[in-house]
């Protein structure tokens, strides 16, 4: 885990000061390299660090981590329509990762986690209020407790 | 020696001829009256002294109880020959002994219900539990398992999957109860089908889990085929038209969310379909059922990150005739056309309203073979066609006259077309149990969905059993039925390649319950199935013949 510059002040009068703060691509890069849970907690450390980690490519990078070979560009204007990789990670690759830990990343497995987010969309925007107000539940399986023995 | 519950069945109006009473019938008539036991028996042509009575009573128990934890039960209880009717007691005894002898080597009492060493049985799902036989007191009701937790997973496990939850008394009784009255009314017997629909009844209120929800099912169904005998008008039995197809819509919509058969069938279907297309630049999908077309985003956000760009992708959907006031096709085809233009991919809508698949027509479709690439797909619409003779013929032939480059077939894996019904019966009674046995597996607490599914599971039930004719649309068939359909009618296999295995593995483990599903390949068909029983079956066709030139 990258050792996150913070705000303390270096009393040394030469040295330029250097505020994290102000320099947000470098905030975002190193961002990018966190895991999960540790890139949800740095989201949690003030308003502005929240917002960088809105920055959809710091999500897709978590997503895409294990994956060899990279997927392709044009996933990504693909992923932004149906909601975004930040999305795409919260509601489908991290409940999968929790549900089966020692999954190794290929294609297959990519496309099945972006069906099923497909289906969560179209479900969302145009499926739900004839289904009777309720919320979209095509995705609720990943969400129910499992008995892991 | 009198049962908790106090039977209220009535004496068949006269003794039956030919061969001996079920073994429901002795079990219903041991909990009558002491009193009253042998002038019963008597009318069953069994001479029984009041005096042995206790005895043959106990001994009825030690029998149902072991033959409900014995996988050699049935078995012996077919192959033991009744000589002579007046000697009950002996009979019994015969049978005791019979099971005591093979069974004390048979059971194994340290394995927990290895699937493979069961045997398949007809009838009854009985799994070995741990080693009591039959020196039970007369006052035991239940026999003294392991500790609890073992037998849950042993009743998990059962060949048939038919899962005897709480009590196994009325588990099997329950079945009993179930296949009697089928029996009555394969024979016509329509009083005796009646008084036991009715102890059916009983029995699943106290049966709690899936066994309970199955034996209700099918318990209304089977009054409704009872009673449609008195009546002179046909009522519906269709499940769908009668309330129309939007309810019978939203059903399948809470079946999609609650269980994996739809995802399966939708996500491996894609993955054939994408296989197929790989160099295609025009792409028109004809979906012969489209509800609500929850499989096509999928496809086609596949389609828009494939290397190379997407195809453009042309969709006609087939529904039920339209209302006056609804024009759900062309609505839906609208949702899609927004989903197409948020992905990316060129799209085209045309929405086709058809009474019966049968009523197609090759020029409906307006396919353009020479620029495009036609695929056929058909999810659980096919068996419907069955109940009219020469429509499945009729649909094949239109199909194979627009030259697809691929069909795609998705359907439930049983036989529910059989000519007999106690047959069919049968088969449903073991389908179904397996479905709802999955059903209560994924949620710990009752859900809209799991409820609706249910209801779903149960409008399938209801046609299967008591609808008759044209009726009876639910006339599922298994894969070999259909494979020999396919190639009659000119289509040879397309097997389904190992991504849609791996994709269809990954999206059972997710499942709660994950264990219990198996994806098996078939054949190049991928099986869905729960536990050791397949449920449903997705395969893909193309053109047979080496004559037939592939538009691409």
């Amino acid at each position: 885990m990258v050792e996150k510059s913070n705000n303390k002040r270096q009393r040394v009068e030469r040295v330029p000061e250097f505020f994290i703060n102000d320099h947000h691509d470098v905030l975002v890069e190193i961002l990018r390299r966190l895991d999960g849970p540790s890139l949800c907690a740095a989201a949690c450390v003030c308003r502005l660090w929240s917002a960088v980690a809105r920055n959809d490519s710091i999500w897709e990078e978590l997503c895409f981590r294990q994956m060899s070979p990279r997927p392709s560009l044009s996933l990504r204007s693909v992923v932004s329509a149906l909601g975004g990789y930040r999305c795409l990670y919260f509601l489908c690759i991290r409940p999968v990762l929790a549900r089966l830990p020692k999954l190794l990343w290929s294609r297959d497995q990519l496309q099945l986690s972006l069906s099923l987010y497909c289906v969560h969309y179209y479900e969302r925007l145009y499926v739900g209020a004839w289904i009777g107000d309720a919320p979209p539940s095509s995705l609720m399986f990943l969400r129910k407790p499992v008995n892991v023995v | 020696m009198k049962r908790g519950h106090v039977e209220t069945w009535d004496p068949p109006p006269q003794p039956p001829s030919g061969s001996g009473p079920s073994m429901a019938d002795n079990k219903s008539k041991m909990a009558a009256d002491d009193s009253n036991m042998d002038e019963l028996l008597a009318v069953l042509g069994y001479k029984v002294r009041s005096s042995e009575m206790a005895e043959v009573a106990q001994k009825l128990e030690q029998l149902e109880m072991v033959l409900s934890n014995d996988d050699v039960g049935s078995t012996v209880l077919n192959d033991t020959v009744h000589y002579n009717p007046s000697d009950l007691s002996s009979w019994v005894e015969s049978m005791l002994s019979e099971l005591n002898n093979p069974a004390s080597s048979d059971l194994d009492q340290t394995r927990i219900c290895e699937d493979s060493d069961l045997r398949a049985i007809p009838g009854l799902s009985a799994f070995p539990a741990e080693g009591e036989v039959v020196d039970e007191e007369a006052s035991s009701k239940r026999i003294r398992l392991g500790p609890v937790g073992s037998w849950c997973d042993a009743a998990g496990e059962s060949t048939r999957s038919m899962v005897l939850v709480d009590s196994q008394e009325t588990g099997v009784r329950l079945v009993h109860a179930l296949v009697a009255c089928a029996e009555a009314i394969q024979q016509e017997d329509h009083n005796l089908a009646d008084a036991l629909v009715k102890r059916v009844g009983t029995l699943a209120v106290s049966q709690a889990g899936a066994m309970g929800k199955v034996a209700t099912y099918f318990a209304q169904a089977l009054t409704r085929r009872i009673y449609r005998a008195y009546m002179t008008t046909e009522t519906d039995f269709s499940g769908g038209s009668a309330v129309g197809p939007s309810f019978e819509e939203v059903l399948q919509m809470h079946f999609y969310e609650s269980c994996p058969y739809l995802k399966f069938a939708h996500f491996t279907v894609n993955q054939a379909i994408l296989e197929a297309v790989t160099t295609a630049r025009r792409v028109h999908v004809i979906d012969l059922g489209l509800n609500q077309g929850m499989q096509w985003p999928a496809l086609m956000q596949a389609l828009a990150v494939r290397p190379g760009g997407p195809p453009s992708f042309r969709l006609t959907g087939i529904g039920p005739p339209q209302t006056e006031n609804s024009d759900s096709l062309q609505q839906l085809g609208w949702k899609l056309a927004q989903f197409a233009q948020a992905v990316g991919v060129e799209f085209e809508f045309k929405g086709l309203a058809a009474e019966t698949l049968s009523d197609l027509e090759p020029g409906m479709f307006e396919t353009r073979p020479e620029s495009e690439t036609l695929v056929v797909n058909s999810v659980f619409e096919l068996h419907r066609l069955l109940a009219r003779s020469g429509s499945i013929e009729k649909l094949l032939a239109t199909v194979k006259a627009v030259k697809p480059s691929i069909v795609t077939v998705v359907e439930q894996e049983a036989n529910h077309n059989g000519i007999v019904f106690l047959d069919r019966f049968n088969e449903a009674l073991h389908y179904y149990s397996s479905l709802f046995d999955s059903l209560e597996d994924s949620y710990s607490l009752p859900s809209q969905d799991r409820v609706m599914s249910e209801v779903y599971l149960g409008r399938q039930i209801l046609n299967v059993v008591a609808a008759e004719g044209s009726d009876r649309v639910e006339r599922h068939e298994t894969l070999s039925q259909w494979k020999t359909r396919m190639g009659s009618a000119g289509f040879a296999p397309v097997p389904l390649g190992s991504s849609a295995f791996k994709q269809a593995s990954m999206l059972l483990s997710l499942f709660a319950g994950g264990d219990g599903y198996r994806v098996e390949e078939n054949d190049g068909c991928l099986m869905l199935g729960w536990q050791t029983r397949p449920l449903i079956t997705t395969s893909a066709w193309k053109l047979g013949g080496a004559a037939v030139e592939m538009t691409r």
